[in-house]
């Protein structure tokens, strides 16, 4: 299995109007985690209509890519909650009785929880 | 091949189930009772491998398992080694459509739905797939030998268990070699000798030509009125469809009485989309009316149970239930429910209804009562099987603390560095070296936007629009009653952004009560939580300074200022504060880069004499400095006047949250404070009783041993006497005195160094 490790994320909190209309540098994963917030996996910045938009590199996050299989698995075993039947679509919440986020290709997935709580989520999961 | 049973060795065949290798040894897996030989009755429970409850004729013998009978007057016991059972996996499945049970009509069901392009889940116990349970929002729990099963129906679950032999209640209905005729037919076909058989049934035809090593001696059409013999049957007495009265001396009675639909899984669903099919859905038979023997097995009710509850005036199926524990065992009542419904029924039919009102409105067969989950006795792991406990969350400097040594405990809400080993070295550490702590679980929070200013002005009992950029302001934080519910750190990072700090308690709390309040008063702010993003370690005492600008620090700190500098190339957010008395700097950092911030600080600071320090040594220092814990220090009603902090408000700003109750309550007479004492060691415990003069005025809130001032000193509320404070009391029996805080270096001097 691989292991959790830290995500390099740019987190943005920006009105939700911005965001709507926010381009995406094309090879960025920007995954709407709220109406006003974004994670994003880029080496570019975006540009953000607004002008107050909190902006900040962000380590608080662990996370693997794994096989759609093994997603798959980890969800029978840890989760109460049907994976969509959709791809790539984003969804969140508990895996393993902890917060989590995922975004699912069709061959592939990143899960992702705050590192603060990656030893557990990886003691549960067996993702150590 | 054996299995051990009781200690002895009793053979068996490949495919054998336990209570087949039982029968064919001549053994009964218990006291007696009639077998079903199908998952339906207690009669062939025993403990397996440890595991109580276990039904022998489901479980497949397997070498070298142990198999122990239960205590003939009392309940298996519970295991008396403290070895945790094994962990027990559980996996989720879901689908449109559940079919249980796949006998004729669970395969039609299943077929059906699948036709019409549902997905379809099958379970079938004959596989090894137990369900226990249906749950609201349509969840099939069920027990396999790979773990649990909790299975998500989104339309219907279709129930298709089929139905349950009747037993028979008669005297001696408890003696082993009685069957019914299924598991008659079982026993013989897996070549169980069961001896003279005698078969009696109550009007349809038992076939067990398909079982010709079966030695029937008599089949008679009739009631069993007596079953004989010691232990072991000896005799069946009957009356016969003509009325007459036989004794036949035997070794097995088969005894057929109907069926009653296998439906716990259905009464226990109501409201959700579950539905019988076949035989589960069928009509019950009716016994005969039980007027001696055990009725239920599994709580001791016998008929004559029955007959004193009904003189009782207990007359309805769950009131029986709830007086007997009649169909509250093993079995969930599939043994005893059909006897109690011809009770009642025979009851209720020869009462006088005229001159009893509650059975008048009785029917005559009342319907089984509610059946609840689980169907099946479950071990621990399997109940908990699927289900995880709350996680505590861990700093980026958790491996790093417990590398360290550190005694760790979960303390506001994280795992948290209690002390290294030595909590005195670390005191010290901080008083008269470098010290650095882990103080990542503090909340921060950023707030942006041209309402920033407007938003926090009224949030916060402070005057925000008076810090300047750069600078930072210790803060209470009011409810809307005024009562002090956290504090922080208000820090201006430009016009329009602020950083905001909680406490690590009040952190989880401090973004919803910032958004509800934005919100509601419709401010134009984003809001971004960075407590679990960002580490921040504590470096403190008087050569912190020194040890920072080995680390990388240019520029000097004021106290309360903040910026950012590269400390050990790793990128900080440096704030001037302190809450242990000593010169302090937050360095507030990427979490993915604590260790080696961490690391290089410990490295640079070797010859300065650096210690780590725990939450230990933090809370005797902020003490000594009498900062209060919101939480461990003030209470639900406690205002800032209470707690003598009223120098954080700024009553004269036009409105802040719990402005008008603060102008309230401070018309009121002060009834209490919280005031520092002193005393000689050694340190009264925490919630220790303040007396005066023989009366109860108060309790301490915090207590701890001041090395450095060589004495005791306790933060402590404090009723007015009088109205005033008494200034001598009594501590754990012994006098203390209410002085000033804080008690170490009152000027601040030293922080501010
Ligand atoms: S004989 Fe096993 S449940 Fe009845």
């Amino acid at each position: 299995m691989p292991k959790l490790n830290y995500l390099p994320f740019t987190r943005i909190v920006a009105t939700p109007a911005a965001l709507d209309v926010t381009i995406w540098p094309t090879e960025a994963l920007a995954l709407r985690t709220a109406a006003d917030e974004v994670l994003l996996l880029s080496s570019a910045p975006p540009t953000l209509v607004d002008p107050h938009a909190i902006v900040v590199p962000d380590s608080g996050f662990v996370g693997a890519w794994l096989p759609a299989e093994a997603v798959q698995a980890i969800f029978e075993q840890h989760c109460e909650w049907a994976l969509p039947a959709t791809r790539s679509v984003f969804v969140q919440g508990a895996v393993a009785g902890i917060a989590a986020k995922l975004w699912l290709e069709a061959e592939r997935g990143l899960l992702i929880v705050p590192a603060a709580y990656g030893h557990d989520f990886a003691e549960r999961t067996g993702l150590a | 091949m054996n299995i051990i049973v009781n200690t002895m060795p009793v053979a068996f065949e490949a495919g054998d189930s336990v209570l087949v290798a039982l029968q064919r040894a001549g053994l009964h897996p218990n006291r007696g009772g009639c077998l079903c030989a199908a998952g339906d009755c207690p009669h062939c429970l025993a403990t397996v491998n440890g595991v109580a409850y276990v039904r022998t004729c489901q479980t497949l013998a397997q070498p070298g398992m142990i198999v122990e009978s239960f205590p003939t007057d009392d309940y298996p016991h519970l295991p008396t080694n403290t070895q945790r059972g094994p962990t027990v996996s559980a996996r989720n499945l879901h689908c449109d459509v559940v079919v249980i049970g796949m006998g004729e009509s669970g395969q039609v069901a299943a077929a059906a739905a699948t036709a019409a392009g549902k997905s379809v889940i099958t379970l079938d116990d004959k596989v090894g797939q137990e369900v226990v349970g249906i749950y609201p929002e349509l969840m099939v729990v069920a027990r396999t030998s790979a773990g649990m099963l909790h299975i998500h129906a989104h339309d219907e679950v279709v129930v298709a268990t089929g139905a349950a032999e009747i037993q028979p209640v008669a005297p001696g209905n408890h003696l082993r070699g009685i069957v019914t005729p299924r598991a008659a037919a079982h026993l013989a076909a897996k070549g169980v000798a069961l001896g003279r058989v005698v078969v009696v049934e109550s009007g349809d035809a038992v076939d067990l030509s398909a079982s010709p090593t079966l030695n029937i001696i008599a089949h008679l059409k009739g009631q069993v009125l007596q079953f004989e013999g010691l232990d072991t049957l000896q005799a069946v007495v009957v009356l016969d469809e003509n009325g007459h009265s036989q004794r036949i001396e035997c070794d097995t009675a088969v005894v057929w009485l109907g069926l009653t639909p296998r439906d716990l899984l259905v009464r226990m669903a109501a409201g959700l989309k579950v539905r019988a099919v076949g035989d589960a859905a069928r009509e019950a038979d009716l016994p005969p009316c039980p007027d001696a023997g055990m009725v239920c097995s599994c709580s001791n009710v016998s008929a004559a149970d029955l007959q004193r509850v009904w003189d009782q005036g207990f007359h309805e199926m769950e009131l029986v239930k709830r007086a007997t524990l009649v169909g509250t065992g093993p079995c969930q009542g599939v043994v005893c429910v059909p006897h109690m419904r011809s009770f009642l029924a025979t009851r209720t039919a020869a009462a006088d209804s005229s001159a009893n009102p509650d059975i008048a409105r009785l029917s005559k067969v009342q319907a089984p009562f509610t059946a609840r989950p689980v169907v099946r006795q479950l071990t621990l792991g399997e109940v908990a099987a699927g289900a995880h406990h709350h996680a505590t969350p861990r700093t980026g400097l958790d491996a790093e603390h417990r590398r360290l040594g550190a005694v760790m405990d979960r303390i506001g809400g994280w795992w948290r560095p209690w002390h290294y080993g030595n909590p005195l070295a670390e005191y010290w550490a901080v008083r008269e070296a470098v010290s650095i702590g882990d103080v990542s679980t503090l909340g921060k929070i950023i707030v942006s936007g041209p309402d920033a200013l407007a938003f926090l002005e009224r949030l916060y009992p402070t005057k925000v629009s008076s810090i300047a950029v750069g600078r930072s302001r210790y803060v209470l934080i009011l409810d809307e009653r005024g009562y002090v519910m956290d504090d922080g750190l208000i820090c201006k990072d430009s016009d329009t952004r602020y950083t905001l700090t909680f406490t690590s308690g009040g952190s989880s709390h401090a973004e919803m009560w910032l958004r509800d309040w934005a919100e509601g008063w419709n401010m134009d702010v984003r809001i971004l939580n960075q407590t679990m993003s960002l580490g921040a370690i504590n470096v403190t005492g008087p050569l912190a300074t020194q040890l920072l600008q080995r680390a990388g620090l240019t520029q000097p700190y004021k106290f309360m200022q903040h910026g950012h500098a590269s400390i050990a190339d790793v990128p900080c957010r440096v704030y001037r504060l302190s809450f242990t008395g000593e010169v302090s700097y937050e360095l507030h950092h990427p979490v993915d880069q604590s260790a080696k911030l961490w690391r290089t600080l410990m490295t640079l600071g070797a010859d300065l004499g650096i210690r780590p320090h725990g939450l230990q040594t933090l809370l005797q220092l902020r003490l000594e400095k009498g900062h209060v814990i919101v939480g461990q220090d003030t209470d639900f009603d406690s205002t800032p006047r209470r707690i003598g902090m009223e120098w954080a408000l700024r009553m004269d700003k036009a409105d802040f949250l719990g402005k008008p109750a603060i102008e309230r309550t401070n018309k009121t007479v002060l009834d209490k404070q919280l005031v520092g004492f002193e005393m000689p060691a050694p340190a009264p415990f925490e919630g220790a009783n303040i007396m005066h003069e023989g009366e109860y005025v108060g309790y301490v809130t915090s207590s701890t041993y001041s090395p450095v001032l060589g004495k005791v000193v306790m933060l402590g509320w404090l009723k007015l006497v009088n109205g005033t404070l008494p200034s001598e009391v009594m501590i754990d029996g012994r006098p203390a005195r209410r002085v000033d805080v804080p008690f170490y270096d009152k000027e601040g001097a030293r922080a501010k160094a």
